[in-house]
């Protein structure tokens, strides 16, 4: 039982160090949310889940929410059903990390759309999941597999419409609610690099 | 705000040649004052970042963007491609970038076509860049230069900063050549990609050229193979399609940095290298000297030391005879040492003309070979607790003082060959350089080397026994001798008590028959001692017992309920399964490692076995010690466990590298340098923490 246990442990951290797998279940994990809810992956069982590592203070993000066009696809999302959380890796110390009464403003000023902000400043989600960039997206299956890690779209700029991209991440939900298997499930994450603790 | 920059920045623009961003500023810098119809210029565009900003090479790497200019040119001009001068590689190391901090210029040839008329043209272009520190920002700028046409090209003041900027251009020249392997196949979507190039140096890197399909990430490793050549490890992670058959770049070494294209082979470049000479091997008989050496050390590791016991009372019997009996008796001994060794040699060759790798202590990741020397080390003791004799006259003995004669030539010579089967779980200091040397060679040296350990093995019982008046300082032989031959039968107890936890390994629950097999044979050689050896009556009738309980202990306990000749399948993650509050493992992998590395933190790999008596001593002492994994944690230390218990062909690939054949070998990666700091064979925790200090500094 001991062995059974460390070995339990063992797989834990090796997740835990390195990447998540395509077709391999997402590891769970546990926030706070801006306005200090708790938040499971596990409390979205059956939902298809999408992960934005995002940074108010990168410009690639700012583009996408500055022309509107995540607000859009994430309104557009959640009238499917679909669960949008925004994970903010940034630390602490960095220029660009907002407290939770500054992003809860950022929030309303720029009508995210999304269905939570979790404040990540110990950069422990992105970890958990490899969060490279951002916006480094991910795509989780109802099955709780990961179906998409990748970039936003094929537009790796802080300019240009997103609206005419070749979105990854719309695609990959559209195939997942039509029950096919998600045509293109990884590409190169592109952004600004997350700045983590440390 | 931003936007009331750029507007600013415009309006500068309209004003100066030099344009102001919020961090960097863009120049155009132009080589000529005047140049002829038909030249090349060269141009320029001199970004100059304040301190701790950068801007990106035209393979941002895990993030940033290229920078870009778009011109805006009279007619008759052409622009080229931007020549990017070699970048840095940027931290973090997980999210690697290529870049410029302070300043760099971006070269453009211009091509002046051959009917532009003399005058006076204006040249401008849009620069945009992302500029990045604890943030982003994204910048552009209007810059703008002069370029008179006449009848003669007159350098300008600034063409020298861009001859020494050109020098900085990596080159690209058809007689470079580079290879590219596959270290092997894979199912995943990362795989490792080895280069290596004439030129290439310890601290040579490759720079990839940006892909969309696949991304070569930013952590390198330079490793040696066992022929001396320099290897380059990079990592690739798949994004779409199929693997690439191509690869372009730039190879940076210390003789420069040459981009090219080349074609990815499918052969590891050791596997190519072959039995080629190498330049920096060592010599021969340093080697041999080295082997001699260790097995001369191997007398007094762990796993020899039950056999001592076992030849020290061999001498106290010997000490008696003549002293021509007993200098035979030495020489056997030496050959059963030998014979040993070479039937060792032939079998490591006999496995590398199989085409497999080959290593050293292999065969104790053999559960057959595991319940054969149980077996036999069990005999053993049963035979020095005097429970049977071994009798190759025929005849029993039963007096202490005929020991001797008893324990004679085939005694001697099977000494030497159980000293040999127990001595191949340790590897001494000396002992794996020759081996990790020997093992990549041909077969003449391989018999040579392993023929220098056996004679180091058994050097000082031929010295002895050509001196007997050195063993002055032992007592008379007498009644003693048979105490203290039960004390020694302990040792092999214990022993048997260590194989018989390596088997376990191999058999789970079902070990408990081979305990049982081993007690049914004891009972066996006692009746075999008690009623045939030493009874007067009914000897038959004791040999018929004897006979069937040995069959009954093989047919029920080995064959039928141990299955011995079907083993488990090997378990993997056996020796990571640690305390809870012990050091963290991680499996080792070639791409775990290079994964840990790319966190930029110090990366510690324990090569290990059960079998590996030497491993288990330094792990008690000095690896899982309270000192040792204190400094782990404040160092923030990687810890990755290569399990060579099963022998698997991914670590001795690796060992070889190391020019090793065998564990223990621990390796502790700085996390800037390319090689790590290889810690010697025997440790105490000391070594180990002070080389984990020197990593993390």
């Amino acid at each position: 039982m001991k062995k059974l246990f460390a070995l339990l442990a063992a797989t834990v951290l090796t997740t835990a160090a390195f990447a998540v797998e395509i077709g391999k279940p997402a590891p769970d994990f546990t926030g706070t949310d801006i306005t200090g809810k708790t938040i499971h992956l596990s409390d979205f069982k059956g939902k298809i889940v999408i992960l934005e590592s995002y940074n108010a203070q990168c410009p690639f993000c700012q583009h996408h929410y500055g022309t509107g066009a995540m607000q859009a696809l994430q309104t557009d999302l959640a009238a499917k059903g679909i669960v949008w959380l925004v994970v903010d890796s940034v630390n602490k110390k960095n220029f660009g990390y907002l407290a939770p009464e500054a992003a809860q403003k950022l929030w309303t000023e720029q009508k995210f759309a999304a269905t939570a902000w979790i404040d990540d400043n110990a950069g422990t989600i992105g970890h958990l999941y490899g969060m490279k960039t951002t916006p480094h997206m991910f795509v989780i299956a109802a099955d709780g597999t990961l179906a998409y890690d990748g970039a936003m779209d094929n537009n790796p700029k802080p300019f240009g419409d997103p609206r005419t991209a070749k979105n990854y991440v719309s695609a990959a939900v559209d195939e997942l609610l039509a029950g096919k298997t998600v045509t293109v499930s990884a590409t190169k994450p592109y952004g600004c690099s997350v700045h983590y603790a440390n | 705000m931003r936007p009331i920059i750029s507007i600013l920045i415009f309006l500068c623009a309209m004003t100066d040649q030099s344009v102001r961003a919020s961090h960097t500023t863009a120049t155009l810098v132009l080589g000529v004052e005047s140049a002829t119809p038909g030249a090349t210029v060269l141009a320029g565009v001199y970004l100059k970042m304040e301190s701790g900003w950068h801007t990106y090479w035209k393979n941002a790497g895990s993030a940033g963007q290229a920078t870009e200019i778009k011109w805006t040119l009279p007619e008759g001009i052409t622009a080229g491609e931007i020549q990017w001068p070699l970048p840095k590689k940027l931290p973090p190391v997980d999210v690697t970038t290529y870049g410029y901090e302070d300043e760099v210029m971006l070269l453009v040839p211009l091509t002046l076509d051959k009917t532009l008329a003399p005058g006076s043209l204006n040249i401008s272009a849009k620069v945009s860049w992302l500029e990045c520190k604890d943030t982003c920002i994204p910048a552009s700028a209007e810059i703008q230069g002069t370029l008179n046409i006449g009848t003669e090209t007159k350098a300008s003041a600034t063409a020298k900063q861009l001859a020494v900027w050109q020098t900085n251009i990596p080159v690209s020249k058809d007689g470079f050549s580079a290879q590219a392997f596959w270290e092997k196949p894979t199912n995943g979507d990362t795989r490792i990609l080895d280069f290596k190039w004439s030129g290439i140096s310890e601290d040579a890197d490759f720079f990839p050229a940006a892909n969309d399909n696949f991304e070569v990430q930013g952590g390198t490793e330079i490793f040696s193979t066992p022929t001396g050549e320099v290897c380059l490890r990079k990592l690739v992670k798949k994004f779409s399609g199929d693997w690439p058959r191509e690869i372009s770049g730039v190879f940076v070494a210390a003789d420069g940095a040459h981009e090219a294209k080349i074609v990815i082979g499918n052969l590891p470049p050791t596997a190519t290298a072959g039995s080629v000479s190498p330049q920096k091997a060592q010599p021969l008989w340093r080697m041999l000297i080295y082997a001699f050496i260790g097995g001369l050390i191997l007398n007094i590791m762990p796993c020899v030391l039950p056999v001592i016991a076992l030849k020290i009372l061999g001498f106290v019997n010997e000490s008696r005879s003549n002293p021509r009996h007993v200098r035979v008796l030495g020489l056997v001994y030496a050959l059963g040492v030998l014979v040993s060794f070479l039937a060792l040699a032939a079998v490591v060759i006999g496995v590398k003309a199989a085409g497999h790798k080959a290593g050293w202590g292999m065969q104790f990741g053999n559960p057959v070979f595991l319940v054969c020397l149980v077996t036999l080390v069990t005999l053993v003791a049963m035979n020095l607790f005097g429970i049977f004799e071994v009798t190759l006259g025929g005849r029993a003995l039963d007096s202490a003082g005929e020991l001797s004669s008893k324990h004679g030539i085939p005694g001697a010579f099977f000494n030497g060959v159980l000293a040999t089967a127990l001595a191949t779980p340790c590897t001494a200091p000396f002992l794996s350089i020759a081996l990790g040397f020997a093992f990549a060679q041909n077969a003449a040296v391989i018999l040579l080397v392993f023929a220098a350990v056996a004679a180091g093995l058994a050097s000082p019982y031929v010295l002895l026994s050509w001196n007997p008046a050195w063993l002055k300082f032992l007592p008379k032989p007498g009644a003693w001798m048979e105490k203290f031959k039960m004390a020694m039968a302990f040792p092999m107890l214990l022993t048997v008590v260590w194989l018989f936890n390596l088997a376990a390994e191999n058999y789970g629950d079902r070990v408990l028959w081979l305990g049982v097999f081993l007690v049914m044979l004891a009972f066996a050689m006692w009746i075999f001692g008690e009623f045939v050896q030493r009874g007067r009556k009914h000897q038959f009738f004791a040999r018929l017992t004897v006979l069937a309980l040995l069959i009954a202990a093989y047919a029920f306990a080995l064959e039928s309920e141990l299955h011995w000749r079907e083993p488990l399948a090997p378990r993997k993650t056996n020796n990571l399964a640690h305390d809870i509050d012990g050091i963290a493992w991680l499996p080792w992998s070639p791409e775990a490692l290079i994964q840990a590395r790319a966190t930029g933190r110090p990366v510690l790999v324990d090569f290990t076995a059960d079998w590996c008596l030497t491993c288990q001593v330094n792990k008690r002492t000095s690896i899982e010690t309270a000192s040792v994994r204190d400094k782990i944690k404040s160092l923030n230390v990687v810890t990755l466990l290569a399990d060579y218990t099963h022998f698997p062909d991914s670590i001795t690939t690796e060992l070889n590298r190391f020019n090793r054949a065998g564990v223990p070998l621990v390796l502790i990666y700085p996390p800037q340098n390319k090689t790590p700091i290889v810690l010697p064979e025997v440790l105490t925790p000391n070594i180990v923490l002070s080389a984990l200090d020197r990593a993390a500094n």
